[in-house]
């Protein structure tokens, strides 16, 4: 069992994801990026490497410049979220990071570098970042 | 008596070209993402001329044959009028992010609608069916006219010609699979002045087809899954809007390439900006702006009926915001912020106005 | 459910700064709901079969209904109802007989069913050195094909905004198939440089030329570049399969085969349906073949590819004077043979015509 959020719970997480190719829906594919998701004033680094997540870890603030963007939201839409996705095997169509993102008057995703096309890369790589998630409904998670 | 050995025929062989070949002892090693076109740029392989004298279709780096026939009708040779710094890397992504509308959307999810949301759905896809033959026709066009040379950009606007047939067929397949049919076609794609089609120069092409175009659609796209009354359509719209990602990006990076390297042409990539955001909100190209009969059938699907149309409407609004914040973060991202700094452009005082 | 189309059409006003900013403060006027009802056909509902929803599952009702001459030269999808006074583009190719296929509806879905990825599914791992002249053979064969493919690209793109979208399926199967030729180009040239080599010397390009040049119609650009350049180019790949030095090289030209081959089922198909669909077409064609011999027999005379081709099948250079030439020799015989077939078959036989620089390989 792992506590959202911890390392452990993000760790957990990418071996489910690594682990079960289909989990990887059509339209995934390879994928290169270093994303961060900051939640509950803690940021994660991850790190995509083709159709596998190689690294997660705590990131440092230098870390976090460099990253191509950042996903951050409320605590407790992080936990509805996840929540969501344990209730229902994955996340509901109102639970998305797209939707959600759209449903944010900012958004979630932006590129600390304020480079919108690495910020594009939430949008290019949505469907790996959602298989991640909805992977989370086989850990057994408590908050 | 032992049987004289058979001599086999023996024929003339020409090898005098393997003295004229190119470069030659180049060994490309696949890399971590495997053997991409990014490992191929070593040595005379991965030098890409200002300009290109390339007019017989030989492949960048190959040897030259001087009585080889001058068969390109390439327009386009300068690097600058094309060239992006990442077309390997969006061509290799493109590669692996293919999907199938036949089996990679959950048709069997789409179910009855009410009337009024099905219609409002079947506009969209009519136009959006209609809109991808633009993106579809467009670039293909360009590759023809642009050489060789520069390979990797041409193979990723040969990779959107596909996505954008795959749209085409996805949204077609939408609209016929639950009961109702395709809707009046809304003639946004049609040659205008100042549109897409009529561009006799890539750059002002990719300004209006990428940035500002695709731009607006890749949003749209996205609130599909708002909008989306089920995993099918939740699917397509995401799966669209991962492609459509993909081609923002490249025009982009390809203006930003433009800025950095041809700083004489900005005051005229200013005016295909300028004409471009004349048309964002009020054409008819965006079907969340102001004239677009979409915008009706979208309020009409963010709302979830006709009963709920004004409760719809503000959403769009938060759609027109989106599209027009993101709008200006990708031109800033390509160079050209300054345009909403100096008073240039009026995008500044739309979204602010739409706060 | 369908109503008579209004007349006319709104074009955008030219808008001024001020406007502009009204109307986005204003947001979307009261709404007219002017499109509902707007629908030629209604209560269409298409079901996935065991394939998944394909395009061809979609040919139901009058959306199914392919017309002969499709005189829209707007951007109009099939079944999709009219607007006036949309000004016409030039889709200067209107007529079914100008590019239709029965099987590009399926050909377009069995592209996409069977992808592959070079950078990563090709085990270029398994690529080791190989004798220079061999070596020096496949990378000037890889380099002649890449031509090939960058033909077949510039053909097509020239033609695909002309074709007109009563006949979506075939600008959507073209889509796939220029797709499939960048692979091809990216495959090879990744292969030409991954093994200690390097590109070849450019082909004279006769035949390119006269792909290329083929302006009358798409039709007679197919005739070209697949029953005469295509049908060649089939007999290539299936020999280099045969040849192949290691498993990157069975994968590439495995899956080229699998390409072309899909490539050459709607050429046949879509020169079959012209053939049979338009009175004056046979003659045409026999008159474009005719030309496309002398052409094909000229570039076979003097083409790279044919040394390169009997060291690679040779072995070397050594090799390739002897068993190598004399397997290219029977590889032209087979296509020439082949070519023949497909002529019959068309409807369009050249066995009594057939030009003398082909007809001599026929020998072998």
């Amino acid at each position: 069992m792992a506590r959202f959020p911890s390392l452990d719970w993000f760790r957990e997480v990418r071996d489910v994801y690594n682990s079960d190719s289909t989990l990887h829906k059509g339209g995934g594919g390879a994928c290169h990026t270093t994303a961060a998701f900051r939640v509950d004033g803690k940021e994660y680094l991850i790190q995509f490497e083709g159709t596998k997540i190689g690294d997660i870890r705590g990131a440092t603030a230098a870390e976090i410049k460099e990253v191509d963007f950042v996903i951050e939201m409320p605590f407790d839409l992080w936990k509805d979220m996840v929540k969501n996705v344990q209730e229902h095997g994955k996340a509901e169509r109102r639970y998305t990071l797209n939707s959600i993102d759209l449903s944010q008057a900012e958004g979630i995703a932006h590129s600390p570098s304020d480079d919108q096309y690495r910020q594009d890369l939430f949008y290019r790589y949505n469907q790996n970042f959602q298989d991640y998630f909805d992977a989370s409904a086989r850990v057994e998670t408590t908050f | 008596m032992s049987e004289a050995p058979v001599k086999q025929h023996e024929y003339d062989l020409d090898t005098s070209w393997m003295q004229k070949m190119g470069e030659w002892g180049v060994r490309a090693e696949p890399g971590k993402r495997g053997l991409t076109l990014a490992e191929l740029q070593i040595g005379s392989y991965g030098e890409v001329p200002e300009i290109t004298r390339n007019m017989t279709g030989r492949p960048r780096g190959a040897g030259e044959r001087p009585e080889a026939y001058r068969v390109g009708a390439y327009g386009v040779r300068a690097k600058s009028e094309i060239w992006l710094s990442n077309a390997t890397f969006l061509y290799e992504e493109a590669l692996q992010r293919q999907w199938s509308s036949a089996t990679d959307v959950p048709w069997h999810t789409v179910e009855p609608l009410p009337d009024a949301v099905e219609e409002a759905e079947c506009l969209l896809c009519t136009f959006f069916n209609e809109v991808e033959f633009v993106a579809g026709d467009v670039p293909a066009r360009w590759v023809a006219q642009t050489s060789p040379d520069f390979l990797e950009p041409r193979h990723v606007l040969l990779a959107q010609v596909m996505d954008e047939s795959r749209h085409m067929d996805v949204f077609r397949k939408r609209a016929l699979v639950n009961g109702g049919g395709l809707m009046r076609m809304s003639g946004a794609t049609s040659g205008f002045v100042g549109s897409i089609d009529l561009a006799r120069d890539f750059t002002e092409m990719s300004t209006r087809l990428h940035i500002s175009g695709e731009g607006a659609v890749l949003t749209m796209f996205r609130m599909g899954e708002l909008f989306g009354q089920n995993d099918a359509e939740k699917t397509m719209y995401r799966l669209c809007a991962q492609d459509e990602a993909r081609h923002v990006a490249f025009g982009v990076m390809h203006l930003r390439y433009l800025a950095e390297t041809a700083p004489d042409r900005r005051e005229e990539i200013e005016f295909y900006l300028d004409e471009a955001e004349a048309q964002i909100m009020s054409g008819v190209q965006n079907p969340a702006g102001t004239q677009a009969e979409t915008s009706e059938a979208l309020a009409i699907l963010l709302g979830g009926g006709k009963e709920h149309y004004d409760e719809g409407h503000k959403q769009l609004l938060v759609i027109r915001r989106r599209q027009l914040k993101e709008y200006m973060q990708r031109v800033k991202t390509a160079g050209f912020g300054a345009r909403f700094e100096n008073g240039r452009s009026t995008i500044p005082k739309q979204y602010e106005a739409a706060l | 459910m369908a109503k008579p189309p209004r007349g006319g059409m709104a074009v955008p006003a030219a808008v001024s700064e001020g406007a502009a900013a009204a109307q986005s403060v204003e947001g979307v006027p009261e709404p007219t709901y002017e499109w509902m009802g707007l629908s030629a056909e209604w209560g269409v509902r298409v079901r996935p079969g065991e394939h998944g929803l394909r395009i061809s599952d979609l040919n139901v009702g009058i959306y199914g209904e392919v017309p002969e001459l499709w005189d829209d030269q707007t951007r109009r999808p099939r079944g999709a109802l009219p607007r006036p006074g949309v000004p016409p583009l030039a889709y200067n190719l209107r007529a079914k007989h100008q590019m239709w296929a029965d099987s590009a509806a399926n050909l377009y879905e069995e592209a996409i069913q069977r992808r592959w990825i070079p950078a990563t599914e090709v085990p270029w791992e398994t690529l080791k050195p190989l004798p220079e002249d061999v070596e020096r053979a496949m990378c000037q064969v890889c380099t002649e094909l890449m031509q090939y493919a960058n033909t077949e690209i510039e053909i097509i793109t020239y033609w695909q905004d002309q074709m007109s979208y009563g006949y979506y399926e075939v600008k959507q199967f073209l889509a796939t198939a220029t797709f499939d030729c960048a692979r091809m180009i990216e495959a090879l040239r990744k292969r030409a440089l991954g093994n200690g080599g390097g590109l070849g010397v450019e082909g004279r390009g006769l035949v390119n030329r006269m792909i290329l040049e083929s302006r009358g119609g798409w039709t007679e650009s197919a005739v070209y570049l697949y029953l005469v350049r295509g049908t060649f180019t089939m007999h290539v790949l299936r020999g280099l399969l045969n040849a192949a030095h290691n498993d990157a090289e069975r994968m590439i030209f495995a899956k080229a085969i699998e390409d072309q081959a899909r490539h050459l089922t709607y050429g046949y198909d879509h020169i079959r349906y012209a053939i049979a669909h338009n009175a004056a077409e046979a003659d045409i064609v026999q008159t474009l073949l005719m030309l496309g011999e002398v052409m094909m027999g000229a570039e076979l005379e003097e083409t790279t590819m044919k040394p390169a081709l009997a060291i690679v099948f040779g072995g070397g250079i050594a090799g390739g004077r002897t068993v190598g030439m004399e397997t290219y020799l029977h590889l032209v015989g087979d296509f020439v043979r082949n070519y023949l077939a497909v002529c019959e078959w068309l409807g369009v036989p050249r066995a009594e015509m057939l030009h003398p620089l082909l007809k001599k390989y026929l020998e072998y």
